[in-house]
């Protein structure tokens, strides 16, 4: 029974001819939309992950503690929420590290007049104190400690990409949504074209006593595999783009975003664009389906 | 097998009412071949579409199969369906499959088992005398053949109610002949016939008991 309704339901696709390509296009191109926004997005979240591991939140003292006084002020804020890692930086340290900077123009160093650097703690923040809320609450509660000068830490423009991926992702579901909207119409025709083609099954189904589903499933079916075509289309035209683009964009995103390649999407997103496909030309089908009993 | 009380039917035109049926009474008997007789317009499609639950009743009762259809809904539409052949003027053979596919087609939308099918298709197209056409698309085929294929059809199901909607509309007096011929053997193997016809020769022809529909109303029964 089953076997004879996929049969069906690939004659009714059959029937739709133009209609159904056009459909089955329009899917391609909604997802494929989609997609191309989860991808950067998904490359984005990547970019965010791995600067927040590397992101560290320096504490300048306001003087250097005394012999013993670091291992102590060290212990006092490794115990503060949202910290992972504490590492005290002396002046004598920091000095050392500004002529490792200056490379083959340390001598500039040696004419300063003593040691203007403060000595500082190098805060590496936990997962939770990495996120923009958890690092706004961990910098005021370093700011409040005692010894701290000053605290500085670049939350603010990890910060600022975490908004921009949200906004690409936002963009890309919007963008997609209008697009599915007209793949859903487009599918509803093409299986209201199908319905009036399969006219005289339906009659001679309805005179014969089939049970209801046998006279719908078809109709989903088909709907269904023109929107499991369209997101196979749209994954495949993806992997094309991405095949090619990669290599092109990988230094470019590396200098701008420090990530090493450019990802496909994860296998869950690929999944979720297929499912995707299906359940719009199942709403097609079952939207022609109910136009036709109206 | 069947009985109608007292059945009226009234179709709504914008506010104007048009009686099809009024007051029609009758009892079919398991195994019996009755003619509808009536000119067209008299209300042998109606009465008929009330047998297979097309239309329901304005007023009165319809048994058929000796289920009451009044509160009859979906699958209890269905399962009465499942018990009932029809044929119409026209074959309404579907265009782009062959003979067996239009036969196999109502096996298989009921749920056959595939083993079954072929036999049972190639039984009903050798009771109808066409199985020598199973290949040939109904565009191949003589209008006569056409309405065999159509009943074979509504048989492979072996139905205990054969409806027959002026099966002989559309053919001359040969092919008529041999189509009424056949459904006098359906008839034969047990199964109850309403054969609705407005040619009065045929009707006489038949020699089986006549029901006579006239502006709706049945006004005899012999």
């Amino acid at each position: 029974m089953i076997r004879f309704l996929v049969g069906e339901a690939f004659r009714d696709l059959r029937r739709a001819g133009r209609v159904a390509v056009s459909a089955i296009v329009l899917i391609m191109l909604s997802l494929g939309a989609v997609g191309a926004f989860l991808l950067l997005s998904d490359n984005l979240s990547n970019a965010i992950a791995s600067w927040r591991d590397r992101l560290r939140i320096i504490v300048y003292l306001k003087q250097e503690p005394a012999t013993g006084g670091a291992a102590a002020l060290v212990r006092r804020v490794e115990a503060l929420p949202g910290v992972a890692a504490v590492q005290y930086v002396s002046r004598a340290e920091a000095l050392a590290a500004l002529r490792r900077a200056l490379g083959k123009e340390a001598a500039a160093a040696e004419n300063l007049s003593g040691n203007p650097l403060p000595a500082s703690l190098e805060v590496t923040p936990s997962r939770e104190g990495a996120t923009p809320e958890g690092a706004r609450r961990l910098i005021e509660r370093l700011a409040a400690l005692p010894e701290a000068d000053d605290v500085a830490g670049g939350v603010e423009w990890v910060d600022k990409l975490a908004r921009v991926q949200r906004l690409v992702t936002l963009v890309g579901l919007g963008f997609g949504a209008v697009l599915a909207v007209a793949a859903i119409l487009t599918v509803t025709t093409a299986t209201t074209l199908v319905l009036h083609a399969r006219r005289h099954e339906t009659e001679i189904m309805r005179l014969v006593g089939a049970p209801e589903f046998t006279i719908r499933l078809p109709l989903l079916l088909q709907g269904m595999v023109q929107g499991l075509i369209g997101a196979a289309l749209a994954v495949a035209a993806l992997a094309i783009a991405h095949f090619f683009l990669a290599p092109r964009l990988g230094p470019l995103m590396a200098v701008a975003l420090g990530l090493g390649e450019v990802n496909f999407l994860p296998v869950a997103h690929i999944v979720a664009i297929a499912v995707a496909g299906t359940l719009l030309g199942a709403l097609g089908g079952f939207m022609a389906r109910g136009r036709s009993e109206a | 097998m069947i009985t109608l009380d007292r059945v009226c039917k009234v179709f709504s035109v914008g506010p104007v009412k048009v009686p099809a049926l009024t007051d029609v009474s009758f009892r079919v008997a398991k195994g019996e071949f009755v003619i509808l007789h009536g000119r067209s317009g008299a209300g042998k499609t109606t009465l008929l579409k009330l047998l297979y639950r097309a239309e329901t009743p304005s007023e009165g009762e319809v048994a058929v199969l000796d289920r009451p259809l009044a509160r009859l809904k979906g699958r209890g539409v269905a399962a009465l369906r499942q018990n009932i052949g029809v044929v119409f003027q026209d074959s309404k053979l579907l265009p782009g499959r062959t003979v067996y596919e239009n036969i196999a087609f109502v096996l298989r939308v009921l749920g056959a088992p595939r083993g079954e099918i072929t036999e049972r298709v190639f039984d009903a197209l050798r009771a109808v005398g066409l199985h020598s056409r199973a290949r040939a698309y109904p565009a191949q085929l003589s209008q006569g053949e056409a309405q065999r294929a159509a009943l074979a059809r509504a048989i492979v199901r072996r139905p205990a109610l054969l409806i027959a909607d002026e099966p002989t509309g559309n053919l001359d007096d040969e092919m008529g002949a041999e189509i009424t011929q056949v459904i006098r053997e359906v008839n034969a193997g047990g199964t109850t016939v309403v054969f609705a016809t407005h040619q009065a020769r045929l009707a006489a022809m038949l020699k089986s008991r006549v029901l006579v529909l006239d502006g709706g109303r049945l006004v005899k029964d012999k």
